[in-house]
């Protein structure tokens, strides 16, 4: 598959901590990729450093191209093209990225103007068959709603349908369902499911659920610590983790079926930017740790094909 | 055995305005709910937000009266509030929610949050109340000298173990866990759940456990209680009504939950969002999103009735859909 975005050595700090440390990853056109892991591993700082949405005060460095062309560091004014019209963003919370006081309608038609140079009643065309694409019913009558007089799920759609007003060759995810009911989740990933395939654009799924990834992408990126520590096919990773942080991950999930078992746990909890470990982020967790993960990080290397894991020990 | 909680045809009706639904409509939360616990057992309760689970529970815990119906604890109706009689209770049944933070007060210190109930039953001397805090702490894992640490001080897990090892603190009988470990990540969530089943083979709790995580449910609970708008859907063990749920609500909530690998359940994926609970639809409330109601259901209500497996079920079609499963 052809590459469309490719991150190399991104590294965040915020306040001195190193929050990102040289994440490595790739997306190809068209194709749906998972990037799973616990919260605060780095997985929204890292597309939203990509982006640009970072605060001033963070310090990025390394690399981000999209079609061969550096995305970090380039003015405002070719991010603006980038941001919602090549790439565009969802978050779990819609009415944190909905504006509360306009109608939901406008909020597209705007982004429309934004990014596709529509006005008027081709705006507003093109925003009632967004609507419609989304599954928002009614959606003549749902155009000329607030934020506030719609349900979480149907926020949600609005916010993809301002998605795609920019017709994006990517849309990053981030956490889209977690604020939603399981029967709304659902209807949600299916919506992204059929959009995908319609429109040939990529995804960027990030969720902490492991299940949510499984049934939505190919390809899967785990992070830890502010790196991927491994990164497979949806199949591979979960058939056969290669990474002790990814084994216990899935051994610490409840299944929906076969016998009920004790959940294996993972002893102590996630490492704050401000006291990583010098060796692998992971070692002090790690049941099968060595003398060299405290003292080097383990890089990202080949264990089988198209799977790859950052552990002295995998493979 | 006589259940150590049981709720008979219990309701609940909210009339004050309340969010969205600021109609001043009255809002059947909890409606006609009977179930039971046992010692040492676990009841979960699933279904999506604003169904009436944590109504539910505080009905269970008396922490509210029920508008009708009745609810026993050992045998016994419920004390009113306020007597001495209900704080008695309250003793021997406690409550864990989602937000550690918000559970407890961010000036005082863990040992002094854990203490707290003791002190407030008046059990123990000073130097028992010293040993028992110890022993708390261990039981819930954590370290001794987190203790002296306010609340803001210790990670999301550390603050639910707080929390627990007060709920604990007076030996209670019940605990009603609403949501416990949904704030949690994956691999604490997993120490908190262990933890949980644990403390009740060591301590024979019985346990109403609250959650919209159905994997978790399943795990922890003996037998499970699906609700749609304030009513019980299906109810019955766990592990049967999650293998082949018949209510087609509780097919569509079971199927919803993304797993990897393939699917023992067709996905059924609902059209619209849950009812506003001030405007149940009449006759069968989940007809309006049900793929398989006939004309019956838009004006008739159905019952919860038992089926041949001891399930019970609140649907016209149950014992076609049971055989169709089966
Ligand atoms: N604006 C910020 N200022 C300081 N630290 C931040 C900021 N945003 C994120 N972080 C820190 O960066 C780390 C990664 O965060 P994030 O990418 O949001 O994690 P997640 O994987 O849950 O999306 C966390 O430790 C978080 O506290
Ligand atoms: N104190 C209250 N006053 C008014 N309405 C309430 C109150 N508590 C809950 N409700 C309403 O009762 C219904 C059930 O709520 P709740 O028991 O919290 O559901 P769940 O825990 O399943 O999300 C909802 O419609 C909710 O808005
Ligand atoms: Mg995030
Ligand atoms: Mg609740």
């Amino acid at each position: 598959m052809a590459g469309l975005v490719s991150i190399r050595n991104l590294r965040v700090r915020f306040d001195g901590n190193e929050a990102l440390r040289g994440v490595d990853f790739d997306v190809a056109r068209g194709e749906a990729v998972g990037l799973v892991g616990e919260s605060g591993c780095g997985k929204s700082v890292t597309w939203l450093a990509a982006l640009g949405l970072l605060p001033g005060k963070a310090t990025i460095t390394g690399s981000v191209m999209l079609d061969g062309h550096e995305l970090l560091g380039a003015p405002a004014s070719q991010l603006d093209h980038v941001r919602g019209g090549r790439i565009a963003m969802i978050f779990q919370d819609p009415a944190s990225a909905l504006n509360p006081v306009h109608r939901v309608g406008r909020q597209v038609t705007e982004a429309l103007r934004l990014h596709r140079g529509m006005d008027g009643a081709a705006a507003r065309a093109e925003a009632r068959r967004l609507f419609d694409l989304v599954g928002i019913p009614d959606a003549g009558r749902r155009i000329e709603a607030y934020p506030h007089e719609m349900s979480g799920g149907q926020n949600q759609r609005v916010m993809i349908a301002m998605a795609l007003a920019g017709q994006p060759e990517l849309l990053i995810a981030d956490e889209p369902t977690t604020a939603l009911d399981a029967t709304i989740q659902a209807q949600i990933l299916d919506l992204l499911r059929r959009l995908q395939a319609e429109t040939g654009m990529a995804l960027v799924l990030i969720s902490h659920d492991l299940g949510v990834v499984a049934e939505m992408c190919t390809r899967v990126g785990v992070m830890y610590g502010g790196r991927i520590i491994e990164e497979a096919a949806e199949a591979d990773l979960f058939a056969r983790p290669g990474h002790p942080y990814t084994q216990g991950l899935l051994a610490a999930r409840p299944d929906m079926a076969g016998p009920r078992r004790r959940l294996e746990a993972i002893n102590g909890g996630v490492p704050e930017p401000w006291n990583f470990p010098p060796g692998c982020a992971f070692a002090p967790r790690c049941t099968v740790m060595t003398a060299a993960c405290d003292a080097e990080v383990p890089a990202l290397h080949t264990i089988a094909t198209g799977h790859r894991a950052a552990c002295w020990r995998a493979g | 055995m006589t259940p150590l909680l049981e709720m008979q045809g219990v309701s609940r009706v909210y009339r004050a305005r309340r969010g969205l639904f600021g109609t001043g409509t009255p809002v059947r939360a909890v409606d006609h709910v009977s179930l039971q616990v046992a010692p040492g057992r676990t009841l979960g309760i699933v279904g999506e937000s604003g169904c009436g689970k944590s109504t539910a529970g505080r009905l269970a815990l008396g922490l509210e009266r029920p508008d009708s119906g009745a609810v026993q604890f050992r045998g016994a109706p419920m004390a009113a509030p306020g007597t001495a009689a209900w704080r008695a209770e309250r003793a021997q049944m406690q409550l864990v929610f989602q937000d550690p933070l918000g559970a407890m007060d961010r000036r005082l210190t863990i040992a002094q949050q854990v203490l707290e109930p003791l002190e407030i039953h008046g059990i123990g001397t000073a130097a028992e109340r010293r040993e028992r805090l110890a022993t708390l702490l261990r039981d819930v894992g954590l370290r001794a000298d987190l203790a002296e640490r306010h609340p803001h001080q210790l990670s999301g897990g550390q603050r639910q173990r707080a929390v627990l090892a007060r709920a604990l603190a007076t030996d209670p009988a019940l605990l009603v866990c609403d949501e416990p470990v949904s704030a949690l990540d994956v691999s604490i969530q997993a120490q908190i759940v262990n933890m949980l089943t644990d403390l009740q083979a060591a301590r024979g709790i019985a346990m109403i456990f609250i959650s919209h995580d159905l994997a978790v449910v399943r795990l922890i609970s003996h037998e499970v209680a699906v609700m749609y708008l304030g009513r019980i859907v299906e109810q019955g063990e766990a592990e049967a009504v999650f293998a082949a749920p018949i209510h087609p609500y509780a097919r569509a909530l079971v199927s919803a939950v993304p797993v990897s690998g393939p699917r023992r359940l067709e996905r059924i994926v609902l059209s619209g969002d849950p009812p506003n609970p001030a405007q149940r639809p009449p006759g069968c409330a989940f007809h309006p999103r049900c793929a398989l109601a006939l004309a019956r259901c838009r004006t008739e209500d159905p019952d919860l009735v038992t089926q041949s497996d001891g399930r019970m079920v609140a649907c016209h079609r149950a014992g076609e859909l049971a055989r169709a499963a089966a």
